[in-house]
């Protein structure tokens, strides 16, 4: 086999070089203000090897992130290495200047920060911002390794020129180049179709600023040209690249399509996913050896996510770079990268080649993990689906069937919803939500997925009558919820509640927990002082807390926790219909798994009704009973859940479905 | 593009990443998501609070100003002379046993005259920012949560009193009251001209607090608009402008002082800083020290409330803290 033989070169080749990042009993120290030492990473040791990809899972607080600052030399405030050496390329860095770090950043680390929303500056126009990076740092980076090494993970014969490697196609010469290359085909008798098919490659792949001569010449060369002919022409109109050029050229190489015009716009202009990109771009403008990439999707859509990952694992490997990639989804973490660490309260609990660690955890947290990842929830779900099992063991949720779901009557229908904003500055309506028609059965959960803008969350809010329709019906128990008003809307409140997604924002902070809980029913003015009390603990026991955080704040509860008060307040009225907009998104995933449990529980105790807005189709696959897909306002798909994840009709699902991480991972668990 | 999914080398490792589980007592598995239940409970106020016990411009200020309030209070406690009784015989006199800081032009004994005159500032800077918090956070609370047309019109309003000079109000509204005596009328104008500062900084934070998740939630479990207005968003609103009435306390007094000082603000019946300083300046080439002591009552009390401002303001909104 090909690849095994690629593999074992690559292998050997990096036994050879030995670890690009050594990293060994690292210890990390934050100051609090009464000058307590925190131990935020504790005696953690990992490595890189060139060209490599190796990930750091761990939720929230584990230091993951630490750990990877404390490399690049950017500990936030009062952190500090207090033990442990890290050595890159054998050098110690740990003890670094600030001057000294100044330097190593760009040239051999790179950072893909976490938040595309915040790290661009947003007064500079994104080419700006590249040449910076490209002007901060001498650009003499040792490229042969690189290229050999990206030849070895490419697996492709390709002749290494010396001297040619920083010299790119220039705009200026490339129409004359293009010219130039037709003759050349014209000259050993490659005409008409085939001639054009050889001219647009040449037109996609010879990105000025981008392409260097070495790689033209080996086009052409393998377009049929002789090699002497073709060194004549790359020689003579390759001649090397403005940096404008340059850049356009790394933010195409970020997969920025019609770079120039880009590198022109402000950040503002660009969605999410093209800041990521552009991110991208700035951390690898310098040619780094080692890109550290802390939670580089986390903020973005998951098929952009997909998209943006698969991108960058190929422009890592073909520039040779090892890259460490933080997350905290093990699914991604598995999928992406060769080698896993994962770390739990600072500490380094097990590591390993991806796959072993996945299919054998050893150390209990990793256990848990393994066990309560969504993304691999439904992975298991699936095989046993394959293998033709009953699959309702694995699921916590019991998945109402078919026939009975037919049977149940309808809690809550939506006909025909639609919903149009006024836009700033536009006279046409913007639809948010377009002829949208599902009906809640009584005691299922329904999920409605889609990416950001698909107009799910306001499907909910007029659902939850916090918004007024535009046209169509949402009628609960038969009425039609557009005319309550007074008594019957209160009624209505008392059956249909909400659990929002932010659970920092749901809660009053100057509300104590036993005040925030008790809110509901002091408004509808049920019972007294002392039946509130007592409803107030049986809810607290409902959600697993303990009766002491009555007297606490939201402040110092964590997200986990202020969602599931969240929950006990939605369940004070005894409700019908809780109605959950992203409330598990914003959560770690042992909480998330936590928090899904006890939805399960009540809806299995108390005979509830879920309308479940997500955008995380894996953890659709856990909870609910039936799936609506939207995309741009429309409904896409709508069909039970395991029809969606078996059989997917729309295009847009299988993207969906596709982009779910660890989704192509050959797990065989069991 | 290739495929770029993960094919996994072989099952070699390289040297520095083999298999490592790490021994399960160095970190033992808790509970997931633990309530800590040894911490001590805090609210903002309560957190606010333990902020504040620990900054020394807090105590400092503090003690300074329940000294200030007990002398406002009692101040027979300190002196038993009349500050109005007066004799020329007296006019400028040294100090002397039982006339510590000596007398005034008039013959009055200045001790008398700064001990009492603390009442009358104090409680012009304490119910002109009372006003003045009242009607700047309703005003601008309404203006805030509403929006819109009522938002239009009362920011217009707002816009219209700041763009009147102060001291150019202030002397024509007094002009209309020269005959009353009160304090009232000073209190009336401070809060004429000072409520806006209050409004603007209400509705900016009554339309941040707003738009927080709460009240949503707040609105699905069953809350009338004007339920969360004054159960959860004015309560979220309060600390901004609790911060700039501390701050503004201080600068009432001044401004009162500064009326009282150009003849227009307390009658010369009523004792007050303000007046005396207007009285002392006639003779600061000769007798400055007359000018002196109710200056530095002034300035000890004003700085002491500008403190306890700069104090609170570091507690409830950490992010704004220099140091």
């Amino acid at each position: 086999m090909e690849t095994n033989n690629v593999n074992e070169k690559l292998l050997a080749m990096q036994k050879a070089q030995g670890p690009l990042l050594e990293v060994k009993d690292l210890k990390v120290d934050f100051t609090t203000d009464d000058k307590r030492a925190v131990h935020a990473v504790r005696d953690s040791s990992f490595s890189v090897y060139p060209g490599q990809w190796v990930a750091i899972v761990g939720e929230s607080g584990s230091g993951k992130s630490t750990s990877a600052m404390a490399v690049l030399g950017l500990l936030p405030g009062t952190g500090k290495v207090v033990g442990g050496s890290i050595k890159l390329d054998g050098q110690e860095i740990s003890g670094l200047k600030p001057k000294e770090f100044d330097k190593l950043r760009g040239t051999k680390m790179g950072l893909v920060p976490q938040d595309p929303m915040s790290n661009l500056n947003p007064v500079y126009r994104i080419g700006t911002q590249v040449k910076e990076a490209l002007k901060a740092n001498g650009m003499d980076v040792a490229h042969e390794k690189r290229s050999a090494l990206a030849k070895a993970l490419a697996g492709d014969e390709v002749a290494v020129k010396t001297n040619d490697d920083e010299t790119f196609i220039g705009s200026a010469e490339l129409p004359a180049l293009l010219d130039a290359a037709k003759d050349a085909l014209a000259k050993i008798g490659v005409t008409g179709d085939r001639a054009d098919e050889f001219m647009k490659a040449f037109k996609d792949e010879w990105v000025p600023g981008s392409e260097t001569r070495w790689r033209v010449a080996d086009d052409l060369i393998k377009a049929g040209v002789k090699d002497d002919d073709a060194w004549v022409i790359a020689k003579k109109y390759v001649t090397g690249s403005t940096l404008n050029d340059r850049i356009a050229g790394l933010l195409s190489e970020a997969g920025l399509p019609d770079a120039a015009t880009r590198a022109r716009q402000y950040p503002h202009e660009f969605s999410g996913g093209m800041r990521q990109r552009a991110l991208i771009a700035i951390g690898l403008a310098c040619r780094p050896e080692l890109l550290i990439a802390d939670e580089p999707t986390s903020a973005l859509d998951v098929t952009v996510q997909k998209k943006i990952l698969d991108h960058l694992h190929y422009l890592t490997d073909s520039l040779g770079t090892a890259v460490l990639f933080i997350t905290h989804d093990l699914g991604l973490a598995a999928e992406r990268a060769q080698h896993i660490v994962v770390m739990y309260k600072g500490q380094v609990v097990e590591s390993g080649p991806s796959l072993e660690v996945l299919q054998h955890p050893q150390h209990p947290y990793t256990k848990r993990l393994v066990a309560a990842a969504p993304s691999l929830a439904s992975q298991r779900i699936i095989s046993a689906h394959q293998r033709g099992e009953n699959a309702d063991a694995l699921l916590e949720h019991h998945i109402v069937g078919e026939d009975k779901l037919e049977k149940s009557e309808n809690i809550i229908t939506v006909e025909h919803l639609t919903k149009e904003f006024k836009l700033p500055r536009k006279k046409e309506m913007f639809k948010a939500v377009d002829d949208v028609s599902f009906s809640v059965k009584r005691g299922s959960t329904l999920a409605i997925v889609g990416e950001s803008g698909s107009g799910k969350s306001t499907v909910a809010n007029m659902v939850l009558k916090l918004l007024e329709p535009t046209a169509g019906t949402v009628t609960y128990e038969g009425k039609d919820i557009s005319g309550f008003k007074g008594k019957e809307l209160l009624d209505f409140r008392r059956h249909v509640q909400p659990v929002f997604q932010n659970p920092y924002g749901s809660l009053d902070p100057m509300y104590s927990i036993y005040r925030s809980i008790e809110e509901p029913l002091r408004i509808h003015k049920i019972g007294d002082t002392k039946s509130r009390q007592k409803r107030v603990r049986e809810l607290l026991d409902m959600v697993e807390m303990p009766e002491s955080v009555m007297t606490r704040y939201p402040n110092e509860l964590s997200g986990g926790q202020r969602q599931r008060i969240a929950i006990a307040r939605a369940m004070a009225l005894n409700p019908d219909v809780i109605v959950c907009d992203e409330a598990v998104s914003a959560l770690d995933v042992l909480v998330q798994d936590q928090v899904l449990h006890l939805l399960n529980d009540l809806q299995a105790e108390q005979g509830l009704s879920y309308l479940f807005i997500t955008h995380d189709l894996a953890v659709v696959r856990q909870i609910a009973d039936e799936v609506v897909v939207m995309q741009h306002g429309k409904l896409v798909e709508h069909a039970t859940t395991d029809e969606v994840f078996a059989h997917p009709k729309m295009q847009y699902t299988k993207d969906l479905l596709d982009a779910i991480p660890g989704g192509k991972l050959q797990l065989g668990l069991d | 593009m290739t495929d770029t999914t993960n094919t996994f080398p072989a099952a070699e490792t390289l040297p520095g990443q083999e298999r490592y589980v790490a021994p399960i007592e160095e970190t033992p598995l808790q509970d997931v998501d633990k309530v800590d239940e040894s911490a001590p409970a805090t609210s903002m106020w309560a957190d606010a609070w333990r902020t504040l016990r620990k900054n020394p411009l807090f105590i400092v200020s503090g003690l300074l100003i329940i000294f200030i309030v007990f002398v406002a209070l009692f101040p027979g406690v300190f002196t038993k002379i009349d500050p109005n009784y007066c004799n020329l015989d007296n006019s400028l006199g040294d100090p002397e046993a039982g006339h510590p800081f000596g007398y005034d032009f008039q013959g009055c004994d200045v001790f008398a005259r700064t001990v009492y005159g603390t009442r009358t500032s104090l409680s012009v800077g304490i119910l002109s920012t009372l006003i003045v918090v009242l009607v700047g956070t309703l005003i601008g609370a309404v203006a805030g949560f509403f929006g819109g047309w009522v938002d239009a019109l009362l920011s217009r309003i707002i816009d219209i009193f700041y763009s009147i000079p102060f001291l150019l109000g202030a002397i024509v509204v007094l002009q209309m009251f020269r005959t009353s005596s009160s304090i009232w009328k000073v209190v009336l104008v401070l809060a004429l001209f000072g409520w806006v500062s209050t409004a603007r900084i209400a509705r900016g934070s009554v339309m941040e607090a707003k738009n927080l998740e709460f009240n949503t939630a707040s609105t699905a479990l069953g809350s009338t608009p004007m339920r969360n207005l004054f159960s959860h968003i004015i309560p979220n609103a309060m600390a901004p402008i609790i911060v700039i009435g501390t701050t503004s306390l201080g600068s009432y007094i001044v401004s009162e002082a500064t009326l009282s000082f150009l003849g227009i603000g307390l009658p010369t019946t009523t004792v007050s800083w303000g007046g005396d300083i207007s009285q002392a300046q006639t003779n600061l080439m000769t007798n400055p020290m007359v000018l002196f002591y109710p200056s530095v009552a002034l300035a000890i009390t004003v700085l002491s409330f500008i403190m306890m401002g700069d104090a609170v303001k570091d507690a409830l909104d950490p992010k704004s803290r220099t140091a």
